[in-house]
């Protein structure tokens, strides 16, 4: 949503006059701080800043509910006060303490979310919160028999920061050293909202299954999603021990995690302007109601029931102004209302005629070979004992009444269960019991037959996010920007915008930037289509391409799944239900009925087959 | 090791206790999770409210520290107050913080239920303060009953009320949930809520009873952790909740009789961890067994992988 308004259409020189303004309001504020106080909660206030969007990239980027978070926030402060104080007598440079700390707690981080990978939503929530709570108990308990957390009374009297003979003691200086970090993060979280990383984690809020059958490594991405997080939580931690001085276990506890989690959701999970704002408001507000006590603690959880049943997207979600660019999807650019028939028939169905002659045809080579593929759900054979070859650029059909085991095939090929026994093999290699995301990158992409896009991200997005198997730039080349990081972008976005426009004009233009749920469904099932291609898939697996399509939309599809082996080589497998659709654009077909092949061969002969006709339409009794 | 077994039959007894209210407290979490699939966090403040309300019963039914009416009447209020006060409670959250969302993401939810209960934390913290309030409980119970020991086992009369009213409501729960028309109803409810409102079930009903029914229990056990224990503050809810969903998980998040055995289950262990670690660390060992539980058998110790639920 900000993209659109904040860097992209900014030019060099743009960004360069808000980098010097924002340098300069940063170097003028701590001075018109009124006394010591307010001071001190301006400078909080950028910790806090860091802090919410640090639970940001693991809560509003990924989706994640990490109650932990606040506990890495605390491990990070203690490091400090290990490592830089009287307490074990141990000195290290600050300068050499603040990265190290940032990554032991990055450790911390991969390890916790390494262990509770497997839940999701409440149970993730819980356990991380039992891990916070651990944590906690151990701060204060662990000062006996031998003292290392100096229990209730914490640690003090760390060492003053030393910047090369520079002693920073003051609090202006204090000021600066943390919002200069705190504008290194937001930098940070910009670049690596609009990358690779920021695309998969979205996607996986969205729907991790499809992310993950999209390419998406969706293990790593949440294990980077936890570290990144506690990286920042533990640098932000550090930062704070050395301005406080000291620190103590409740500086650390659940309280504290639930103001950074309100001030993340009243700017808007993901949402990176809006958590700034969202942690400047709540640091500077609740002072103003410092008098009286417990309201201010209750004030946050009215913040958070109120905002979830009333704006859940935070206060800078889709706001008309804010995100220019956005045009109404049945108006065109000139503001006139588009009728029907135009987003239908514009581009006419120009595949069949003229003439023209198909580039490719079935080859003789196997590409895909299914060796005796049993899948055994406790006792119900979904498929049994199935063996199939697919030739290269061939266009198979499965058939089957409801229950054959045709969408289960589907998903044993793209690796959502692994096969119970037998083996899949793709351009000879044994992909049996690869990952989704693996066997994308083999070069195997599937649509889904109950649609599932990433409904929240734009038309562009939804394809973008299937070049992540084909990109490699890790979070170092993305943050610093590397050559090689901008190259794959500037790939990704072609592909992407090469594989929507081969729909006319329905998902590109306008489209581009608009969500996928605002689509109408025939062009959510093109979607699906197009986004499965991006993967730069040689075999495509459709699953009922044409599944609640009207006519006129069925015939168009049709043709255009032929014209995608006729004109660009792909192979494809196809479940379809419709036997006209079947009829024109197979090669061959297959029929199943209980998970078992029943008739194999060309349309007309499955199509007649004694048994087939049975499976549909039931036994003549005799 | 000899020490260990002397002290064995006593720590089976407070397990026994702790074990109850453990129970009592893990069926709110079962309950609504069985129905709505949420995680209740604001269960463990109501819980703690329970004990407050308990309290007040207490404090206002007293002259000095001695009781105005008979003490079984004094006990009986308080225990029927707090169910009260908790149910409303109960009711009221899901109303104003829960209908809202019923079809918005699990995590909003989770986040309004996180909101809820920081809210009714700091509402007592502002009314109650912060000092723990203690329950004057000595006057109730005549001496001669008070405390007493059958072998090397020392029994108080506190142990053996929670004891007898946490098995009593259990045991009135199973009957209702499994024989009557409504126990009926809530069942089907919890296994498919549109399939329930096909039947002509009014599901909004039957949530609110859960919900009443679950604050209810963990209103009551508040009440009996302040008998027991003589004394309650805002923040007993928090520990309290986690305990209280730790033992649901152990069960079968969704499973009544699961709930049940998972609070006694949990009770057990951590009276007997206490033989063995310094009781700074109960603490931990119950969130260990809550992680360990979650990630390696997520679908508790004795359901099978799809609990059977309510």
């Amino acid at each position: 949503m900000e993209q659109g308004f904040i860097s992209k259409e900014l030019s060099k020189k743009h960004k360069v006059i808000l980098y010097a303004a924002i340098g300069m309001i940063l170097a003028v504020v701590p001075h018109l701080m009124p006394n010591n106080y307010w001071l001190r909660i301006y400078t909080m206030t950028g910790l806090f800043v860091m802090l919410a969007l640090g639970l940001n990239v693991v809560a509003g980027f990924a989706g994640l509910l990490d109650l932990a978070y606040v506990a890495f926030f605390g491990i990070g402060g203690y490091i400090f006060a290990f490592l830089s104080s009287n307490h074990f007598d141990i000195h290290l440079p600050f300068l050499l303490v603040l990265p190290l700390s940032a990554l032991i707690t990055m450790g911390f981080g991969f390890a916790l979310g390494a262990t509770s990978l497997r839940l999701k939503g409440d149970y993730l929530a819980i356990v991380t919160l039992a891990f916070a709570q651990i944590f906690k108990l151990l701060l204060l308990n662990l000062d006996r028999p031998i003292n290392i957390t100096g229990g209730v009374n914490g640690i003090f009297d760390l060492d003053p920061i030393d910047l090369f003979g520079l002693k920073i003691v003051s609090p202006v200086i204090y000021s600066y050293l943390i919002w200069f970090f705190a504008i290194l993060v937001i930098l940070g979280s910009f670049r690596i909202k609009r990358s690779r990383f920021g695309r998969g984690w979205e996607a996986i809020r969205e729907d991790e299954l499809a992310a993950e059958a999209m390419g998406v490594n969706t293990t790593w991405m949440k294990l980077m999603a936890f570290a990144g997080g506690a990286l920042i939580a533990g640098a932000s931690g550090t930062l704070f021990a050395s301005f406080q001085d000291s620190v103590f276990p409740n500086n650390f506890d659940f309280p504290q995690l639930v103001v950074i989690y309100c001030m993340v959701i009243l700017g808007g999970l993901g949402n990176i302007l809006g958590v700034v704002l969202g942690a400047i408001l709540l640091s500077i507000l609740p002072e103003f109601l410092r008098e009286y006590g417990a309201y201010r603690m209750m004030s946050y959880g009215l913040i958070l029931i109120v905002l979830m049943a009333l704006r859940p997207q935070g206060i800078l979600g889709e706001i008309g102004f804010l995100t220019k660019g956005k045009r109404r999807p049945d108006k065109d650019e000139t503001g006139v209302l588009k009728t029907s028939t135009d987003l239908y028939y514009k581009e006419g169905d120009q595949v069949d005629r003229d003439g023209w002659k198909p580039k490719y045809k079935v080859g003789d080579r196997p590409i895909l070979e299914l060796r005796k593929i049993t899948m055994n759900f406790g006792g119900l054979m979904a498929v049994n004992d199935l063996s199939l070859t697919l030739h290269e650029r061939e266009i198979l059909s499965i058939i089957g009444p409801n229950g054959a085991g045709k969408t289960t095939l589907f998903n044993l090929i793209s690796g959502i269960y692994p096969p119970s026994s037998g083996n899949i093999f793709f351009k000879s290699s044994d992909i049996t019991g690869l990952k989704p995301h693996q066997v994308v990158e083999a070069g195997i992409c599937r649509t889904f037959q109950n649609l599932r896009l990433f409904n929240n991200m734009s038309v562009l997005d939804n394809a973008k996010v299937s070049q992540f198997s084909r990109t490699r730039s890790g979070p170092l080349s993305i943050l610093f920007q590397l050559p090689r990081h901008k190259k794959e972008e500037m790939e990704t976005e072609k592909v992407a915008k090469e594989m929507l426009s081969l729909f006319g004009t329905r998902l590109t233009g306008y489209r581009f930037g608009q969500k996928a749920i605002f689509l109408s469904y025939a062009n959510r099932r093109r979607l699906e289509i197009a986004r499965a291609m991006s993967t730069n898939a040689k075999l495509l697996m459709l699953d009922e391409p044409s599944a609640g399509m009207n006519p006129q939309e069925t015939i168009e599809i049709t043709s255009f799944i032929k014209r995608l082996r006729d004109h660009y080589g792909y192979t494809i497998l196809v479940i379809e239900h419709k036997l006209n659709v079947v009829k024109t654009i197979s090669d061959r077909v297959i029929a199943l009925d209980y998970g078992v092949k029943i008739a194999e061969g060309i349309y007309d002969e499955v199509a007649n087959n004694r048994q087939v006709i049975e499976a549909y339409l039931g036994r003549k009794r005799n | 090791m000899d020490f260990y077994l002397q002290q064995l039959p006593q720590q089976l007894v407070n397990g026994l206790t702790l074990g109850g209210v453990y129970a009592l407290i893990a069926i709110g979490y079962t309950m609504v999770y069985g129905i709505l699939s949420m995680l209740n966090f604001a269960h463990g403040e109501v819980y703690m409210i329970g004990g407050f309300a308990g309290w007040w019963v207490l404090h206002l039914l007293s002259r000095g520290n001695a009781p105005i009416i008979h003490a079984s009447l004094v006990i009986s209020l308080m225990l029927i107050v707090s169910m009260l006060v908790a149910g409303l409670l109960g009711i009221s959250v899901e109303r104003f913080a829960y209908r809202p969302l019923r079809r918005a993401p699990r995590m909003n939810l989770l986040l309004s239920a996180l909101g809820v209960s920081i809210f009714l934390q700091n509402l007592v913290l502002h009314y109650q303060g912060a000092k723990a309030r203690f329950f004057h409980v000595s006057s109730l119970i005549p001496e001669d009953i008070r405390v007493f020991q059958i072998g090397n086992v020392v029994f108080s009369f506190m142990r053996i009320l929670v004891i007898v009213v946490a098995f009593l409501l259990m045991a009135l729960l199973t009957v209702m949930v499994k024989k009557t028309k409504v126990g009926k109803a809530m069942r089907a409810t919890a296994q498919d809520t549109e399939a329930a409102t096909f039947m002509g079930i009014d599901v909004d009903r039957m949530i609110v009873l859960v919900f009443l029914i679950g604050s209810a229990l963990g209103g009551i056990a508040g009440a009996l952790v302040g008998l027991l224990f003589t004394q309650v503050d805002y923040y007993v809810g928090f520990q309290a909740g986690l305990k209280g969903f730790t033992a649901a998980v152990l069960g079968g998040v969704g499973n009544i009789f699961g709930a049940m055995i998972g609070g006694i289950l949990l009770g057990l262990i951590e009276s007997l961890a206490t033989t063995f670690f310094p009781a700074t660390y109960k603490d931990v060992v119950a969130f260990v067994i809550l992680i360990i539980v979650l990630i390696f058998r997520p679908w508790g110790l004795m359901g099978e992988k799809i609990p059977e639920k309510v």
